[in-house]
C-alpha cells in the first residue's frame, strides 16, 4: 500500500517545516539572523499509463496517462538574505552593515568566517572581537588610552587620545562579500563560512559601488518576521494532521482486506 | 459465480490506487506549483452466459482506472520575501536545464549558483531568452518585471523565458517538480511573473480528506460485499454437500 508512505513523507516534510518555522522564532532575537524557509519538491512518478500513447491502431491517443506519484522531499532549507531593521544601541562597538556584505572573522584555527552580527567588543589587546573572543579581520589594535571611537560609514575608525586635538585614525573595517550568500555554510554563533555554492569572497572598502555602509551604535536586528512564521507554522500543523488522517484511512483500509475470508 | 468477487477485486485494486493519488496530493500541499490529481475510472464490460433459466445476453462490468488527470488551475501566491522566488500567474512554466535536456517547472524557487548564475534547488540553470542568466555581484538587488525582465543596477541582464504549450496535460512528471515534454513549447502569451512569491499548490484539503473518506467508506462496503459472496459460496459448499 504506497498510499502509507505517501503520507509518511508528507509527515516528515511536515516536521522539517515545523523545525525550520521554530529555529526562525527562536532566532527572532537574535542579532544578524537571517530567516529560513524550507522548500518542497514532489518524488519520482512511476509510469503506468504513458499519456500519449495509442490506444488504437487507427491513432487515437490516450489524452490522461498514469503517473503515480511517491509523495513529497524536502529539496532545501535555504535563507533569505533579505536585510533586517537597524535598531540603535549605546555601545560604541556596536556596527551595523546597511548593505550587502559581511564581517570577516579569523577563527581559533587560522580559517575565515564571516558575520552580519556586528556586536564587538574589545580585546585586552585593543583589538575588535566578536562575542566568542574571535578577532574581526583585518586587525586594529585601539589604544588604551583612548577616550572615545569613532567609525564611520566606510568604516575608518579613529580614537580620540587625550592631549591630541586631532582624531587618530587606528583602524579600518573590510567587508566581504559573495556571488551567492545564501549559499554560505552557517557554522553556529551567527557565523558562516565560505562554501563552493556561495563562490570566492571579495573583500572591500564599505561604501564602495556594491558593498554597504558602516553604522555606528546600531545592530541588525533578525528579518523573522513574526505574523508570518505563525501563519506558517498554522499551515504546517494543519497539513501534518492531515497527512496522519491519511495513515489512518489507508492502514483501515488494509485492516477491512485483513478481514476478507475470516 | 466468480464474477461478484472479481467485480468487487477490480474496485479495491481501483481504490487502493485512488488512495496512493489522495495521499500524493496531501503530501505535496506545501510543494511550490504542485498541481492537484485525480483518477479517472471507467467501466470495462465484458459480457457472460446467461444464468439458467434466463435468457437474453447479460455482462458486468469491472472497473479500470483510465487516467490521472491534472488539475491546472492556479494556485494562490505565497509571499517569501526571497528575491529568486519567483510565481508565474496564467498558463506559462519556466523552462531550466537539466543534464537530460530541457525540462520545465511552475515550482518558481531558485536561488544563485557560485558563478552567479540562477539555478533550481538542484542547481539546473533557469533559462532565459538567450540561455542561462548571470547576475553579477555589482548588480546589486536584482528585480523581475512582469513580462520577465531582469534587470540591476547595470541595466538589463535578460529575460526570463516563459513557456506554454499546446497540450499542458500531455506534459510528463519527472519528479522534482519537472515536467518533460515531447512537443515544442511556444512563447507564453498570458503569463506574468511575481517577484518574491511562491505559487502555493493547488491541493484543497478539505476536498482531499473527503474523497478520503469517500473512497475508504467504498473500499470497506466493496469488502463487506466480497465477504458476503463468500459467505454465500461457502453455505453452497456446506449445505449442498450435505448428505441428507
Amino acid at each position: 500500500m504506497r498510499a502509507l508512505s505517501i503520507a509518511a513523507t508528507g509527515m516528515q516534510a511536515q516536521q522539517t517545516n515545523v523545525e525550520v518555522i521554530a529555529n526562525n522564532l527562536a532566532n527572532m532575537n537574535t542579532t544578524g539572523y537571517k530567516e529560513q524557509r524550507a522548500a518542497f519538491q514532489d518524488l519520482l512518478y512511476q509510469n503506468v499509463e504513458q499519456a500519449g500513447a495509442q490506444s488504437s491502431d487507427t491513432g487515437t491517443l490516450v489524452p490522461n496517462g498514469i503517473q503515480l506519484g511517491a509523495g513529497v522531499r524536502t529539496a532545501a532549507v535555504y535563507r533569505i538574505t533579505q536585510p533586517g531593521d537597524l535598531q540603535s544601541t549605546a555601545n560604541p562597538y556596536d556596527v551595523a552593515i546597511n548593505g550587502a556584505g559581511y564581517f570577516r572573522v579569523t577563527m581559533p584555527d587560522g580559517t575565515d568566517a564571516y558575520t552580519r552580527d556586528g556586536n564587538f567588543s574589545l580585546s585586552p589587546e585593543g583589538q575588535l572581537v566578536t562575542q566568542q573572543g574571535y578577532v574581526i579581520a583585518p586587525g586594529l589594535a585601539i589604544p588604551p588610552n583612548a577616550t572615545a571611537v569613532a567609525i564611520n560609514g566606510q568604516g575608518q575608525v579613529q580614537a580620540t587620545i587625550p592631549g591630541q586635538t586631532a582624531l587618530q585614525t587606528v583602524g579600518q573595517l573590510e567587508l566581504t562579500r559573495f556571488p551567492n550568500d545564501a549559499g554560505l555554510k552557517a557554522l553556529g554563533d551567527n557565523l558562516f563560512s565560505e562554501t563552493s555554492s556561495s563562490g570566492a569572497p571579495q573583500a572591500g572598502v564599505p561604501g564602495s559601488t556594491g558593498y554597504g555602509t558602516i553604522q555606528q551604535y546600531f545592530l541588525e536586528t533578525s528579518n523573522v518576521n513574526a505574523v508570518e512564521e505563525i501563519t506558517s507554522l498554522i499551515t504546517a500543523q494543519r497539513a501534518y494532521e492531515m497527512n496522519s488522517k491519511v495513515v489512518t484511512a489507508a492502514d483501515e483500509m488494509m485492516s477491512e482486506t485483513a478481514k476478507l475470508g475470516s | 459465480m466468480d464474477n461478484a468477487s472479481l467485480v468487487s477485486l477490480s474496485y479495491q485494486l481501483a481504490a487502493f490506487r485512488s488512495m496512493d493519488v489522495i495521499a500524493n496530493n496531501l503530501a505535496n500541499a506545501s510543494t511550490p506549483g504542485f498541481k492537484r490529481e485525480s483518477v479517472k475510472f471507467e467501466e470495462y464490460v465484458q459480457p457472460v452466459q446467461p444464468a439458467e433459466g434466463q435468457s437474453g445476453s447479460q455482462s458486468v462490468a469491472f472497473v479500470r482506472d483510465a487516467g490521472v488527470v491534472r488539475d491546472l488551475s492556479g494556485g494562490s501566491l505565497d509571499h517569501t520575501g526571497s528575491p529568486y522566488d519567483l510565481a508565474i500567474s496564467g498558463n506559462g512554466y519556466f523552462a531550466v536545464q537539466t543534464p537530460a535536456g530541457e525540462r520545465y517547472t511552475r515550482n518558481g524557487h531558485f536561488t544563485l549558483n557560485s558563478e552567479g548564475q540562477i539555478v533550481t534547488s538542484e542547481g539546473y540553470p533557469l533559462l532565459g531568452d538567450g540561455g542561462p542568466i548571470t547576475v553579477a555581484v555589482d548588480d546589486g538587488d536584482i528585480s523581475f518585471g512582469a513580462d520577465g525582465t531582469v534587470s540591476g543596477k547595470q541595466g538589463q541582464i535578460g529575460k526570463v523565458r516563459m513557456v506554454d504549450f499546446a497540450d499542458e496535460r500531455a506534459l510528463t512528471k519527472e519528479g522534482s517538480s519537472l515536467y518533460a515534454s515531447s512537443q515544442s513549447p511556444a512563447p507564453a502569451a498570458d503569463a506574468t511573473l511575481s517577484q518574491g512569491m511562491l505559487e502555493s499548490s493547488n491541493v484543497q484539503p478539505v476536498l482531499e480528506i473527503s474523497r478520503m473518506i469517500e473512497v475508504m467508506r467504498a473500499y470497506e462496503a466493496t469488502a463487506t460485499l466480497a465477504k458476503n459472496t463468500d459467505d454465500l459460496k461457502r453455505q453452497a459448499v456446506e449445505k449442498l454437500g450435505t448428505v441428507q
